[in-house]
């Protein structure tokens, strides 16, 4: 069984047609890149998968472990183990960083059926991730990514998703904002998460970012549906002949 | 215009004064009071007095006597107390050295009626019923260079349903000094009227909480008149909570270069609460900053109103004045009026003003139920962090928890009842 199942979903945004019958089958232990230039669709596949307000599909279904996700609220579908790193994270002003990790954290161990850590557990828990996403200790006491540089946001989404443990991870244009050195280091925390349970859709306007995060598949996203899927050599192709070639082929 | 509303308020009080002699302040400022602000009048456009005049009141009659236990909340501070608009020395601490407290005499009590006449505030009902009525103006002084480490406590209590009660306090701080004062109105009262004039002179500081937690039928209608010399800096908060009626009405005179202003203040409103936050700034001379940030909370079929005045004299080039007001809803039927009002006369200052009414912020409720978040949860935490921003960002830091627990009771009432 796939881990997300995406069956020909068709979304509107604002009476004009967005994904326009887009399908895609994620299983355990699988990377998946979706490539597409500017407007294509991956944001609203992204806010869409999420379960954002305003994203409800028009046709189509999506489940992640054979459970639709149609009926269940953003919140449910975290908890459930889906979980979207944001193309660009939202300031909470007056929500201190390690609060916030570990009201998320316990609202999916609550839902998960395991005891809720306590502060102490959870505070040495968190300094232990942190520590190896390069995220200080300082950076866990402020407000949720307010003041936060572009690569520090990046870097406290990626900790977030290792405190979180999801079954599917969305990265949404993770690389943008990113320079050399932030990209690695963001890239090495996803790798690590890497593992025979879980899945990881990296969307990406460059391939830059899958030569740190290498997909087992890519699929290029155009006009709201996938016009073709290949191994990461399609990246290579994507680099070197721009989406034009490839979508006018298609 | 015809008004013939009868009003046995002004009576009573003209009653009140008829004890004092004709030279009195205590009757200049009666003979000023002859109607309540009418809605007519800009300023008392969101927030109508008019039921006052329907109602029975009389200044109360202090009882010098009356037994309360000021109960300090702030854990180690010296304790001012006012019981029935009277300052009452026996339930006060002792001052630390280089502050003192003094009931004025008729002369400076003159000189203060006077300061407010000549400011904004000079139709204020405040100004000329409380000078008519008060048991006594007290000033409290803190003298030259003199950097006091206690913070003062200031309590109000007392009062009754259907008086009116009426504390007047004058604050300096001499040159250099400076204080962190907490005041805390807690009044059983239909109406109470404190005025407060401060005077900061060259380079003082003053740290000033207010927590307005009156009960729940009380109205207050405080008035404060700031006066800041060169170099002096008045970093002023309100938490509004309390009362069924709440006006917390400043001026604030800037008169010497290089000084700072800050006032900021939160409401909090549910049931049929009315909460009213005005403030009106002088910027007189050049190089001087100020700075306005307002948060509200309502539910239920509560008031908040915010009116903010920044003027901006000829001569005071350089000004920097910023203010900023926000209002989350919880409820349909909660109503918030924002009015901000600059009027600037110099052409070289930079003024920033901004307003908004609305919800909890879509994006951000939508990141944390991205988290796993449910929704009551995410919005109370949105709300709890709305409120401990504008805290952080207002309050010294050996005060920020204690403002912050004060604010949060009132709060989770609020949410408890609408999320």
């Amino acid at each position: 069984m796939s881990l997300l199942e995406i069956k020909n979903v068709k979304l509107k945004l604002d009476d004009k047609d967005i994904l326009k019958g887009l399908s895609l089958s994620v299983s355990k232990g699988e990377v998946h890149a979706i490539m597409g230039p500017n407007g294509s669709g991956k944001s609203t596949l992204s806010y869409m998968l999420a379960g954002r307000d305003g994203y409800e599909l028009e046709s189509g279904e999506v489940f992640l472990e054979g459970q639709s996700l149609s009926d269940m609220e953003a919140d449910e579908r975290a908890r459930s183990g889906l979980f979207l790193a944001f193309q660009y994270p939202v300031e909470l002003p007056g929500v201190g960083g390690m609060s916030f990790l570990r009201e998320a954290v316990n609202s999916r161990r609550k839902f998960l059926g395991e005891e809720e850590l306590d502060h102490l557990a959870f505070v040495k828990e968190a300094r232990k991730v942190a520590s190896k996403m390069f995220v200080k200790d300082e950076m866990l006491k402020r407000a949720v990514n307010v003041g936060f540089s572009g690569g520090e946001k990046k870097r406290f989404e990626i900790l977030q998703m290792a405190m979180l443990k999801p079954k599917v991870s969305i990265l949404d244009e993770t690389d943008s904002g990113l320079d050399v050195d932030a990209l690695k280091i963001v890239s090495d925390g996803v790798n690590a998460q890497r593992n025979d349970d879980n899945a990881i859709v990296v969307i990406t306007h460059y391939q830059r970012l899958l030569d740190y995060i290498v997909p087992d598949f890519v699929h290029i996203l155009s006009d709201g549906s996938i016009i073709k899927s290949g191994g990461p050599e399609l990246a290579l192709e994507v680099e070197k002949n721009g989406y034009a070639g490839l979508i006018n082929a298609a | 215009m015809l008004h013939n509303v009868r009003d046995n308020y002004i009576i009573s009080v003209k009653d009140h004064v008829s004890q004092f002699e004709e030279k009195s302040f205590r009757k200049l400022a009666s003979n000023d009071f002859k109607r309540w602000p009418s809605p007519r009048e800009e300023t008392w456009r969101f927030s109508r007095l008019g039921v006052l005049s329907r109602k029975e009141i009389t200044p109360i009659k202090p009882n010098f006597k009356k037994q309360i236990s000021s109960v300090s909340k702030f854990k180690g501070s010296k304790i001012i107390s006012f019981v029935d608009g009277a300052f009452r020395e026996d339930l006060s601490s002792k001052l630390p050295p280089g502050s003192s407290l003094n009931i004025l005499g008729e002369e400076d009590s003159l000189m203060c009626f006077h300061k407010f006449k000549n400011s904004n505030l000079k139709n204020h009902p405040s100004t000329n019923v409380s000078f008519s009525c008060t048991p006594s103006i007290v000033k409290l002084t803190i003298e030259k260079d003199v950097k006091i480490r206690d913070i003062f406590e200031i309590i109000y209590e007392g009062g009754d349903n259907n008086l009116s009660v009426h504390p007047a306090l004058y604050i300096e701080l001499k040159d250099n000094s400076s204080i962190t004062i907490i005041e805390r109105f807690n009044h059983l009262s239909s109406l109470t009227m404190p005025l407060q004039l401060v005077e900061l002179r060259k380079n003082a500081s003053m740290n000033s909480l207010k927590i307005f937690n009156d009960n729940q039928q009380s109205y207050n209608l405080s008035a404060n008149c700031t006066f800041l010399s060169e170099k002096s800096n008045y970093n002023s908060f309100s938490l509004i909570k309390g009362g069924l009626f709440t006006r917390s009405e400043t001026h604030a005179y800037l008169k010497g270069e290089n000084c700072n202003l800050n006032l900021n203040g939160v409401y909090l409103s549910s049931k049929n609460q009315h909460h009213d936050l005005t403030t009106a700034i002088y910027h007189d001379v050049p190089n001087c900053s100020s700075k306005q940030i307002v948060r509200g909370v309502l539910g239920g079929k509560a008031t908040g109103v915010f009116q903010g005045k920044v003027r901006v004299a000829p001569d005071a080039q350089k000004t920097d004045g910023q203010q900023m007001s926000r209002a989350i809803l919880l409820s349909e039927n909660a109503i918030a009026n924002a009015k901000p009002e600059l009027e600037i006369y110099a052409d070289d200052v930079i003024c920033a003003h901004g307003a908004t009414v609305g919800e909890i912020d879509d994006e951000q409720l939508f990141y944390l139920k991205s988290r796993g978040i449910s929704e009551k949860n995410a919005k109370q935490i949105l709300i709890t962090a709305f409120l401990r921003d504008i805290i952080n960002q207002s309050v010294e830091k050996s005060i920020q928890n204690f403002v912050f627990e004060e604010a949060e009771l009132a709060l989770s009432e609020i949410i408890s009842k609408e999320i």
